[in-house]
């Protein structure tokens, strides 16, 4: 045996953002268990929407392969439906692990024009400005968020479902539904994004 | 199980806007099954399915921290809510606090800040294991006095109210995740019957529904396709996302598709109002629904 082994493939798998993920994502230490068995996207009722299922980005992630993974739009049509995480074989909470991962390229400026990523900005400013969801105002900060003219475009092609909801008698007209202890919600919000922080 | 018994309820944010008729139809008919429901004192948003993207993990854990240190004001051991996201939230969370005394400390830690903590052990409960493993299905149907003769329901129980955690030992162990039978036996212990509906735990899209249905679109036309075939006059929903985004949306999908559904979508506490005989209004808040549902306003009392 004299033959020399050959050289080790150029492109070979980078586990650096995988251990990044293991330890800075919920549910990423269970990543490893994954078994590359495709139940997670064989599930999914919204795989069609998506660039690539959770399988196929958990080996991305496992590649290496950062910009796509935190630019995937797989992230953003998950529907949080939790049928990949009742049906993986390997116990890996497959929903918790692509919502941390949004959460981790909303974070790092990899999702500005993303309309869930805005839909979720808008939605955090209502629970911690009011402490509750305003539905109405969510929406018509999420509308605006594309701009004062898709925001005025959008509005209209919801108004009637908008006033078929007022009609019924769900959605108020008025201030917003707002908790009492505000300022205590908001002191306590505050601390978590501090120990978040601080902790990792 | 016949003793009188009281939960602590956690209304939730849908609960004063577009699922109103669930938490009207639900504080209605509670009593009639002889439950007691008292409401968590200034009690504030879960963070649903997209808080935590932009807030992060912890403030989620956090926001559903506050709700349980203001559950624990009360005497009950027990929270209730009827919201599929209320629930997913509430519940995973306490579960994940209860498991870790350090979690637990650290979430303590930002209560605190506004004057608060959690120390106590609750348990929190979906309205739909309240009625299977508390209540049961005989109860309902010696309670419904004014059977609901004729109706077919199609079962649709969507996702986060059995998903994760409905055949879990901490969920309560009270239905599967993939073929669940609760929604059909509150059906058939109305009075009404239950059509042969497969999709029955199928995604309406959920929040990815409400800012992109064009992407969404697709999920509830199966869901749709498959009430009308079964010959349902109504749709049975828990949830009240999922209530509204079938209703809604309604019209878009036949602009889409060149169909023509019009199907009435209802909770099963509607249903049970009007079963027990209560105000189609003032019970069942069937004046709440979009599409109106017709032939059950019919029967109501």
């Amino acid at each position: 045996m004299t033959a020399q082994l050959p050289e080790t493939a150029s492109r070979k798998y980078d586990l650096k953002f995988a251990r990044w993920v293991r330890d800075n994502v919920y549910g990423g230490g269970k990543m490893n268990m994954c078994m590359q068995c495709g139940t997670c996207s064989g599930s999914c009722p919204n795989g069609v929407e998506m660039d690539v299922g959770p399988r196929k980005l958990f080996m991305m992630v496992r590649a290496g392969m950062k910009d796509e993974v935190l630019r995937s739009s797989t992230l953003w049509e998950c529907t949080s439906c939790y049928r990949c995480v009742v049906r993986c074989p390997r116990g890996v909470p497959v929903t918790y692990i692509v919502q941390g991962l949004a959460a981790v390229a909303a974070r790092e400026g990899y999702a500005p024009k993303i309309e869930n990523a805005s839909f979720a900005r808008a939605f955090w400013w209502s629970a911690n400005t009011f402490g509750k969801t305003d539905e109405r105002l969510v929406t018509m900060k999420y509308f605006f968020s594309f701009g004062f003219l898709e925001g005025i475009r959008k509005s209209l092609a919801n108004l009637k479902i908008a006033l078929g909801m007022v009609k019924a008698g769900r959605m108020h007209i008025g201030m917003p539904h707002k908790i009492r202890d505000s300022k205590g919600l908001q002191a306590m919000l505050k601390k978590a994004q501090e120990i978040e922080a601080r902790e990792g | 199980m016949s003793e009188k018994k009281t939960y602590t309820y956690y209304p939730g944010c849908s609960s004063e806007a577009t699922g109103m008729h669930l938490d009207a139809s639900f504080r209605a008919v509670m009593p009639e099954l002889e439950r007691e429901i008292v409401d968590i004192d200034d009690w504030n948003c879960c963070g649903a399915s997209v808080g935590l993207i932009v807030g992060g993990v912890l403030p989620q854990t956090v926001l559903n921290g506050r709700n349980l240190a203001k559950a624990q004001e009360k005497e009950n051991r027990d929270v209730i809510t009827a919201c599929a996201a209320c629930y997913l939230n509430t519940h995973g969370n306490n579960e994940k606090i209860k498991q870790s005394a350090k979690l637990r400390a650290t979430v303590n830690e930002a209560l605190e800040a506004g004057g608060l903590s959690y120390t106590d052990d609750l348990q929190v409960h979906h309205a739909m294991e309240v009625l299977v493993n508390d209540i049961g299905m005989d109860k309902i149907k010696a309670r419904s006095t004014n059977p609901l003769k004729g109706l077919k329901v199609a079962g649709w129980v969507g996702c986060q109210t059995v998903r994760p955690f409905a055949a879990t030992d901490e969920g309560g162990n009270y239905d599967t995740f993939e073929d669940p039978e609760f929604l059909d036996d509150i059906t058939e212990a109305c009075g009404a019957e239950a059509t042969e509906f497969t999709p029955k735990t199928n995604c309406c899209g959920g929040s990815v529904a409400v800012m992109k249905p064009e992407k969404t679109l697709h999920l509830m036309k199966t869901i749709l396709d498959a009430a009308v075939e079964s010959g349902a006059d109504v749709v049975s929903t828990p949830c009240p996302l999922c209530q509204t985004n079938l209703e809604m949306y309604q019209d878009a999908i036949n602009k889409k598709y060149g169909t023509d559904f019009n199907i009435p979508v209802v909770f099963p506490t509607q249903l049970m109002a009007v079963a027990f005989g209560l105000d189609a209004k003032k019970g069942a808040a069937l004046h709440q629904n979009t599409i109106k549902a017709g032939k059950l306003e019919k029967m109501a009392k």
